[in-house]
């Protein structure tokens, strides 16, 4: 009976926390963007305009529900949920301090992997049952960026998971910090197990595993859709993409997916590469700052942190660059992403019989 | 609980494949194939065949059906129309093929039961008492690497030349200029 109870809190717990994190980065969104562009955001609604989300999704709960009469009810209804579940499962592999996850699989990664491209299948459904031309068009677009982008994406983990030789995240997690089962080298030199901190990341583990973090993270923010690579929903174009027709609680779906999916490939990164819940700060000597910031609460401080940086550079990158044009977005992945990733992956396994012995 | 979940996921398969050859709409078709596909990797999971289950919703449902969906939308409206008005008939073959079809069927689904006894087989008592019996903990997927690293090294690189001649071949039919 608990068990069952435990299964029923940790989505729910979960849920609130993805509702509560799209509230905030709407918010941190918009203020971002006023900062890039130089004006000041939302100022109006509460103090600094702070409840300025919470008056949005007030406003979109009570919408009417409205659905286009050549839609196809069925398809255009399940499109949401569709979306939404997929990032949302997602999480359930997902680890956020030691040993702090809701399953401890072996085939941890490989499942967000697999589970994250149902979305795809989503947004096809969206398009295809709003019987619109610009939606059709945008679900379209999203599925060419979104399927050649997978790609990338797959080769950046293969070269991590040859060095860890592991798709459980919580052992990839504990094989970065002072808990390690196994001797942290920094850049194949430096025994750093004891160290730990910083320089037991996996990005510095060996020097061309950063290039492979850089490749991910492009490729993930064009999973994401999200600019520079969002010419899926671009409102200059295509009006919303494959969202046009959706409006009110179906919309606001949607967009928990798009923020939903934003944490998950950051924590992913996250976990992956830049240490998940280890601490950035060394021991030195007899300061054991690693020794001292370890450990449960810490571990999910870190972890969080971490994903909320990058997510800020997320957004950062969002109001910086400019739209991509269809064909330079195909030319990166196609002929700058994906051999690079492939050089990175016949490293990795060089490195992992020459340098880890 | 797991009786329960089995269930459900294999009636979920059967009937959402019998609307897929049912169904008029074929776009509503294609996506109920999705249900299918799903379906049949919940199954996979109780086989404790995890890397499977996986590997199917990736291939399956991350590329193969989003190819078929893809290559649906593009294609022109009187080519679909001509598509939906065929004959109401089940399966729409001749009569003697799908009478041939049927009874293949049928012999495969007969030979199955007349296969299958209420008891456990021998084969898997034994492995029990030898304890050789995967676990769902297990660590199934350094076993298949290991696996196909060593055992079936042979059939893994053929698979892999074949595929790699097929990428090929793709790729130079979608080559623009004279030589296709």
């Amino acid at each position: 009976m608990a068990d069952l109870l435990l299964h029923i809190i940790i989505p729910i717990a979960i849920f609130l926390f993805i509702a509560g994190f799209t509230l905030f980065a709407v918010y941190a969104e918009r203020k971002i963007a006023g900062f890039v562009q130089d004006r000041l955001g939302p100022m109006e609604t509460g103090k600094y305009g702070l409840i300025q989300t919470i008056a949005d999704i007030l406003k979109l709960i009570q919408k009417e529900f409205i659905t286009p009469s050549a839609a196809d009810k069925a398809l255009f209804l399940t499109a949401p949920v569709i979306i939404f579940v997929a990032v949302f499962i997602g999480y359930s592999v997902v680890p956020w301090a030691p040993d702090f996850l809701p399953t401890n699989t072996n085939t941890g990664l490989f499942f967000i992997l697999a589970i994250v491209s149902i979305d795809a299948i989503g947004i096809l459904m969206a398009g295809w049952g709003s019987n619109n031309k610009y939606s059709l068009l945008g679900a379209i677009r999203a599925i060419a960026q979104m399927v050649s982008y997978e790609i990338p994406v797959g080769l950046s983990l293969i070269s991590a998971i040859m060095i860890t030789q592991t798709l459980n995240l919580n052992e990839i997690a504990d094989l970065q910090g002072i808990h390690s089962p196994e001797i942290i080298y920094f850049m194949g030199f430096w025994d750093v197990t004891d160290i730990g901190g910083l320089f037991a990341w996996h990005i510095f583990q060996a020097p061309h595993l950063l290039v492979v973090y850089i490749i991910f993270f492009i490729a993930t923010l064009a999973e994401c859709n999200r600019a520079p690579f969002d010419i899926p929903e671009a409102e200059s174009e295509l009006i919303g993409g494959f969202h046009t027709e959706y409006g009110g609680i179906k919309f606001a779906f949607l967009f928990l997916a798009e923020y939903a999916m934003m944490f998950l490939v950051s924590i992913l990164g996250v976990i992956i590469f830049l240490g998940g819940w280890n601490t950035p700060l060394p021991n030195i000597g007899s300061l054991r700052l690693a020794d001292w910031t370890t450990g449960l609460g810490w571990g999910l401080f870190w972890t969080v942190s971490k994903s909320l940086l990058i997510v800020g550079i997320q957004m950062w990158v969002r109001w910086t660059l400019p739209r991509f044009r269809a064909d330079q977005l195909m030319t990166l992945c196609w002929k700058i992403l994906i051999p690079v990733a492939f050089v990175c992956m016949a490293i990795s396994g060089l490195w992992r019989i020459l340098v880890i012995v | 609980m797991e009786e329960i979940l089995f269930y459900a996921f294999a009636t979920l398969a059967i009937t959402a494949a019998l609307l897929v050859v049912n169904i008029r709409n074929t776009a509503r078709a294609l996506f109920l194939f999705f249900v299918v596909l799903f379906a049949m990797a919940g199954l996979y999971l109780f086989a404790l065949a995890d890397f499977v289950a996986i590997t199917q919703i990736l291939v399956y449902v991350g590329g193969v059906l989003i190819l078929l969906i893809f290559a649906f939308m593009l294609s022109n409206k009187e080519l679909l129309a001509d598509l939906q008005n065929t004959s109401r008939k089940f399966i729409s073959l001749p009569n003697w093929q799908s009478a041939l079809l049927s009874l293949a069927f049928l012999s495969v689904m007969l030979y199955a039961f007349w296969g299958w006894k209420q008891h456990t087989p021998d084969w898997i008592i034994e492995s029990q008492r030898q304890g050789t019996v995967i676990q769902a903990t297990d660590n199934n997927i350094g076993t298949l690497g290991f696996k196909f690293m060593t055992q079936y090294v042979l059939p893994f690189e053929v698979i892999s030349i074949f595929l790699m001649m097929a990428l090929i071949g793709a790729a130079h039919l979608s080559r623009k200029g004279d030589s296709v």
